[in-house]
């Protein structure tokens, strides 16, 4: 017998390519992304699991998933090791008929039914591993209970101009979904899933047996199950991001840094993997020296601050040298900023090196308008993004919305003066 | 069948209490007294033995372990897990014959020696858990193995006017600036005639180990390796080797020197530096991997500081060091003190030179140290001679100018606390009704 025949079991879906991140997922599963200086993007669901008492995970992955595999490690950091714990990754295997990669959530999960199967519990849980939330899912699952619903989805009140990304629910008095659709160009709700979903494993076994051509629950599994079936909507309310976009990505870093933070990981029980950085040593704690300063920033352990640092969110390692400013920005772990170098409305994959005097992201407020011209959708707000280890030269100049591609090196730069827009 | 044990077991004497640190180390063994902003003092030896790739080693602990051995965990932290890794925490025990605390370092490691020559080591490695230094062990071992000699000790030059307070050697010229022969030791010699002083870093030959250990136990009062076992190591004519260590060594048994060892660390050029030779700590403890990267508020201004995840600054810190979990609130100014975990300091606090254990809170508008008086202290006493004695009776208190917190104590707000005062750990709200603690004043 378990000890915990009434646990679920949860599936973390964690594939995502989440490519509107642009390079910060050139080599990195959307999950995989640092946030507020010490997480990944998973912590966040991994730590909402771990919170709520639940200790059977299944990670399932495909794109990238090493740097995710490497972060999860043991799931030690988030209490999944023991007898009756445990976080597994699940990769995309091939066999006789299920040779293909995932199609869709619902795919995805049927490709691990023998994970489920190995697994017995009444329900599965299944979210996605690119939120930045907090969430009592014991909750959920109670109120899944307690309506004995076959599926129960959770959602939140999204403005209206937004839910045309989502799924969108319209319930009656009871919360039963009654009417679903799936990215309304003309919304009638303001409800929107998150794609979270407690499902009786029975009926999920038997709605993926039987309906085999269903791929998605979004798209196939819900519409048709709402007709038939108890499907119910779980209203959460709190902070939720799907940090999907380059901009919504650097919105939810700052919001950490406001004065009554919308976001506070720690006092949510959101828990970083340290370890998994296989660093020979621990960070030490951050060293500020000579006329080194910072104001309204998050600072990370082994930060060396010569510099003045300004609405920032610093990875561990990073180095502010003398005479230089960073400002409204994100760098990831150990990056360099030489003396006297500017970095202004920027994210800075790990390892950038950055040139003395050199300036990221110079121009007039109105070059923040001129969108990347690669990427017009992905950079359009101001922000310039360099990748993984490019070094950036002594005296450049890069301007509003620019992309500099991962290990760019010295030499791979043709001009001084990166103009507003332009790529590398 | 290659051999994959081992050839170095390393014992690390972790169990004193050294009364000088006052209420630092009340509640806890000096190896287990933070330091260096989110680490514990045995951290640096545990992190030389892993560098050295010493990774076998039993921990002596005796004082108050509950922390020591917390700490240590299972030993995962410094990679000391595996078939032939390990970290053993050994406690005093009852046994069949006879039972009894340990009466010193040698007695201690003598008590174990079941443990050790059970691993059969071909050098056993002593060190102390109390200093902050970086070392690589395998230099001294390499030179002790090519001296083939009985014993080799770590010597560090000190000040002159110090080196009564140590055992000191004087080493031949054998190997110039390697090391040589220990001609003379003396254990706290009241005229020191060298002033190359033992760290506590001894290699042992296991067998002459033995012999010395029974005949101090039949024949002894006192059960020490620097007062005992080395001078009869002399006296018996072993090879006993000096090996010159010439870097830093933090050897911090006052709390005017634990302070002075982490004003080190600040600074463009720190005299020590954390990050150089790395130092793992265990993560788990107090729960430091999950604190979220230190918060720099509005107002916050940090200057030369060292300051750990988890901490919140919205007042002025300067010259400081804050472990995990400090707050220092708005208006609050925090200068050449070093708090430890999860303290709080009230708006408009203000303290100078304050070493504060863990969980103390300090009240809005509260003085501490610095310009409080004129100081009625003369500048000098760091070289005044020692009160009291070093292994035993009442924590003598430090007229250094230092302020010590002990844990566990909450300043109401609006206080004055003098400098160099003492307040003992865990004091009751009765003891804190006076708007006023004048310099130097021990409240227990």
């Amino acid at each position: 017998m378990s000890p915990n025949n009434q646990e679920p079991l949860v599936l973390l879906l964690a594939g995502g390519v989440g490519s509107r991140l642009n390079n910060l997922v050139q080599s990195r599963a959307k999950p995989a992304v640092p946030f507020a200086g010490i997480y990944r993007i998973i912590d966040f669901s991994l730590s909402n699991v771990m919170n709520s008492d639940f200790s059977q995970v299944g990670v399932l992955t495909q794109y990238k998933p090493l740097s995710l595999m490497r972060h999860i490690g043991t799931g030690a950091a988030w209490d999944f090791t023991g007898r009756t714990r445990g976080v597994k990754i699940l990769p995309p295997r091939t066999g006789a008929r299920d040779s293909d990669w995932y199609k869709g959530t619902a795919d995805a999960v049927r490709q691990n039914i023998d994970f489920i199967k190995a697994h017995p519990s009444p329900e599965v849980i299944i979210l996605s591993g690119d939120h930045i939330y907090s969430m009592d899912l014991d909750d959920m699952l109670q109120v899944h209970r307690r309506k004995e619903a076959d599926m129960t989805v959770a959602t939140m009140v999204v403005p209206r101009e937004q839910i045309k990304e989502f799924g969108t629910a319209i319930t009656d008095s009871d919360g039963r979904i009654v009417e679903w659709e799936e990215k309304p160009a003309h919304p009638r709700t303001d409800l929107a899933s998150m794609g979270i979903y407690v499902i009786n494993t029975s009926y999920l076994l038997h709605t993926l047996e039987t309906y085999r051509t269903d791929m998605d629950f979004g798209k196939d599994t819900i519409p048709r199950a709402i007709a038939t079936d108890r499907v119910y909507a779980y209203p959460f309310r709190g902070y939720w991001r799907d940090v999907g976009t380059i901009q919504a990505y650097w919105e939810a870093n700052m919001d950490v840094l406001r004065p009554a933070p919308p976001i506070t990981p720690a006092a949510w029980g959101i828990r970083p993997n340290p370890e998994a950085d296989g660093l020979p040593s621990d960070r030490c704690p951050a060293r500020f020296i000579g006329a080194g300063r910072a104001t309204n920033s998050l600072i990370a352990a082994s930060c060396l601050i010569e510099g003045t640092v300004i609405n920032s969110v610093l990875s561990p390692g990073v180095w502010v040298g003398p005479g230089a400013v960073v400002r409204d920005s994100i760098l990831f772990h150990d990056c360099l900023v030489a003396a006297e170098a500017e970095i202004d409305l920027a994210i800075l994959d790990k390892r950038v090196t950055v040139g003395a005097r050199a300036v990221v992201g110079c121009g007039a407020e109105e070059e923040k308008q001129q969108a990347n011209r690669k990427y017009p959708q992905h950079l359009y707000t101001g922000i310039s993004l360099i990748g993984k280890g490019a070094q950036i030269p002594s005296e450049t100049r890069i301007g509003r919305n620019c992309i500099v591609s991962p290990g760019r090196r010295v030499a791979d730069f043709p001009h001084q003066v990166i103009a507003s827009g332009e790529s590398v | 069948m290659p051999q994959r044990k081992p050839k170095v077991l390393a014992v690390v004497l972790a169990g004193g209490r050294v009364d000088e640190l006052s209420v630092l180390t009340a509640h806890r063994p000096k190896s287990a007294v933070p330091f260096g902003g989110f680490a514990r003092v045995i951290d640096f030896p545990l992190s030389n033995l892993m560098h050295s790739g010493l990774e076998l080693v039993g921990v002596l602990s005796q004082y108050r372990s509950f922390s020591l051995i917390n700490h240590i965990g299972i030993g995962a932290s410094w990679d000391m897990i595996g078939r032939y890794r390990g970290v053993f925490v050994l406690p005093p025990y009852q046994g069949f014959g006879q039972s009894s605390w340990y009466r010193g370092s040698a007695d201690a490691v003598r008590q174990n020696l079941d443990f050790i020559q059970f691993h059969n080591p071909e050098t056993i490695l002593i060190i102390s858990g109390d200093h902050v230094y970086h070392m690589d062990y395998r230099e001294i071992i390499a030179y002790h193995r090519h001296k083939d000699a009985d014993c080799t000790m770590a010597c560090v030059e000190v000040p002159w006017s110090k080196a009564h307070r140590f055992g000191v050697a004087e080493i031949g010229d054998e190997d110039g600036e390697v090391g040589g022969r220990v001609l003379q030791y003396r254990e706290k010699p009241e005229v020191p005639a060298s002033n190359w002083a033992s760290m506590t870093v001894y290699c042992f030959k296991p067998r002459v180990l033995y012999d010395l250990l029974e005949a101090n136990a039949r024949e002894d009062e006192s059960f020490e390796f620097g007062r005992d076992i080395i001078p009869r190591a002399m006296v018996g004519h072993k090879k006993v080797y000096g090996y010159k260590f010439t870097g830093y060594w933090g050897y911090t048994r006052t709390i005017e020197e634990y302070w002075q060892t982490s004003m080190d660390l600040l600074g463009v050029e720190p005299r020590l530096s954390l990050c150089r030779w790395g130092i793992r700590t265990n993560l788990d403890h107090r729960g430091i991997r999950d604190c979220q990267p230190l918060k720099v508020g509005e107002e916050g201004e940090i200057s030369n500081s060292l300051v750990y995840n988890g901490c919140l600054v919205e007042g002025r810190v300067e010259n400081s060091i804050l472990f995990p979990g400090v707050q220092v609130k708005a208006g609050a100014v925090v200068r050449n003190s070093v708090l430890f975990f999860d303290n709080v300091v009230g708006k408009g606090a203000c303290l100078d030179k304050v070493v504060s254990d863990v969980n103390v809170t300090v009240g809005e508008e509260v003085r501490i140290g610095g310009q409080t008086s004129a100081g009625d202290k003369p500048e000098d006493q760091a070289s005044a001679p020692l009160v009291g004695s070093l292994l035993a009776g009442a924590p003598v208190a430090e007229p250094t100018g230092v302020t010590v917190l002990g844990w566990n104590n909450q300043i109401p707000a609006g206080m004055v606390i003098g400098a160099g005062c003492t307040l003992y750990p865990a004091l009751g709200p009765e003891k804190m009704t006076r708007s006023r603690i004048s310099d130097g004043e021990v409240v227990r």
